[in-house]
């Protein structure tokens, strides 16, 4: 009896306690990121082998929700403008903080046998991938760009488009073949194995696609916290950004 | 509160139809896994158990991607099924798919424990009177049955209303096609100031998820009232 009451105790020890970490920066991050911040995890630990960054990865949106909600956070980097906003007016990021990390372009992803070259070659497609406009930024950039080349209705009638929940899974469908092209973002275009940019959407169809980063108020009052956001402005963060095809502003 | 638009109300209405369908397709196969899991007496056996179990286990996206390569165009059965002109991703006959594979196990784990409660002696019994296989199953083994395999199919029922992780994966999240409840609060969650929608679209799910088990246990107390009687 006494061994087992042991045997629990020290297992609620072992799930309870955690081993005394270094300093923590708790990044918020817009999934498409996550190849990209590992790089600069590395990067930054190079020179502050004491500092560990902790990411959550989700969409943009999830974030923000966890975030209003009270999840810890000193960082929140996302793929949209309207979630920073969002939580700048709950006061949940400090608004002097807000800057533009990085840019994205929209592309058309398919399969290398697919000899689409424009927008214009879209109604001649079967079935075309775009993330969910009401939930994801990437669906958002591509519901504008479409209704702006006067293409949405028409593709939308016509039951040519199939919803994503997000950016990988409409990359997915483009690179399983189960679609003939996929609206995604560049950096994730580049990832892809089978599939390969068709075109590009041009620049003026949509917003430009910005990632905006934040400090919450909680990260605002730590030093190295503040520290590693103007890691984040530097020359060397930019470079490995540009390495994984983003734009810098 | 209540401002639900169009694709909401279809939304709802999939989800009923995508719940039903499931069900009613799954339901001789349901009964006749259960039969061979109680009464079968084969060479792996429980083998056949855990394949049938695993789903209820399986990460629900794992269910649907792997779906996605057994269905998909260049998939196993999907190429097959492309050649006939009949297409199953996208659809809502996917939906389907997905919460066929996922309610699965609820129905066949009623069923098995029903026919398991059958008192082995009335199928002596039967048999002894001359009763042939199939009289046996239509007189003795169904009547005994019914109440654990309305018990199993409302069950999946109300499993198949709140399926997401394989459906959106196998069928995507396409308002008024594929779109279930349970898609369309995902997406309200996720869009700025959608909380108001979803909010609704989540009572109404709890409602309906509901008021499906309720009726199922209510018509299981009324089948209970007449075998008794």
């Amino acid at each position: 009896m006494n061994k087992l009451l042991g045997l629990i105790i020290l297992t609620c020890a072992i799930l309870v306690i955690q081993p005394a970490a270094a300093a923590e920066i708790r990044v918020a991050a817009a999934a498409s990121l996550s190849d990209a911040l590992r790089a600069l995890d590395a990067a930054y630990r190079e020179r502050h082998p004491q500092m560990q960054l902790v990411p959550n990865l989700a969409a943009s949106g999830t974030l923000a929700r966890q975030i209003v909600a009270g999840a810890p956070a000193d960082l929140f980097i996302s793929a949209d403008r309207q979630w920073m906003d969002h939580l700048v007016t709950e006061k949940r990021i400090v608004p002097g903080t807000v800057r533009v990390l990085a840019q994205n372009s929209l592309v058309f992803l398919g399969r290398s046998d697919q000899t689409v070259r424009s927008l214009a070659d879209l109604p001649g497609l079967q079935r075309i991938a775009l993330c969910s406009p009401g939930s994801s930024p990437a669906g958002r950039y591509t519901e504008q760009a479409l209704k702006k080349a006067g293409l949405y209705p028409v593709l939308q009638q016509n039951k040519r488009l199939v919803l994503a929940k997000d950016v990988l899974q409409a990359r997915m469908y483009a690179e399983r073949g189960e679609v003939d092209g996929a609206f995604v973002f560049r950096t994730d275009a580049l990832l892809a194995k089978q599939a390969r940019i068709l075109f590009e959407v041009p620049a003026d169809l949509h917003e430009p696609v910005l990632y905006p980063v934040g400090l919450t108020p909680e990260g605002a009052r730590r030093a190295e916290v503040q520290e590693f956001f103007k890691f984040l402005a530097s020359p060397e963060a930019g470079r490995i950004l540009a390495g994984f095809g983003f734009m810098l502003p | 509160m209540f401002d639900l638009t169009a694709t909401d109300y279809q939304a709802v209405a999939l989800s009923v139809r995508v719940a039903l369908t499931a069900t009613l397709l799954s339901l001789p196969g349901g009964f006749l896994a259960g039969a061979l899991l109680s009464f079968g007496r084969f060479r792996g056996r429980a083998l056949l158990e855990g394949l049938l179990n695993l789903p209820l286990v399986l990460p629900p996206v794992v269910v649907g991607y792997l779906l996605l390569l057994l269905l998909g165009s260049n998939g196993l059965l999907g190429g097959l099924l492309a050649k006939t002109g009949l297409r199953i991703v996208f659809t809502w006959w996917a939906a389907v798919a997905a919460s066929l594979v996922v309610g699965f196990p609820l129905l066949v784990r009623a069923v098995r424990i029903g026919l398991e409660e059958i008192d082995p002696r009335l199928l002596q019994a039967a048999r002894t009177l001359g009763a042939s296989r199939r009289d046996t199953l239509i007189s003795i083994v169904l009547p005994l049955s019914g109440r654990a395999l309305l018990a199993g199919a409302g069950l999946m029922f109300a499993r198949s209303l709140g399926e997401f992780g394989a459906t959106i994966v196998l069928a995507g999240n396409i308002p008024g096609l594929t779109q279930t409840i349970p898609l369309a609060i995902f997406d309200y969650i996720n869009t700025p100031g959608g909380e108001g929608r979803a909010m609704t679209l989540c009572l109404l799910s709890v409602a309906l998820s509901l008021a499906a088990l309720l009726g199922n246990e209510a018509l299981l107390g009324k089948w209970a009232k007449r075998s008794r009687s």
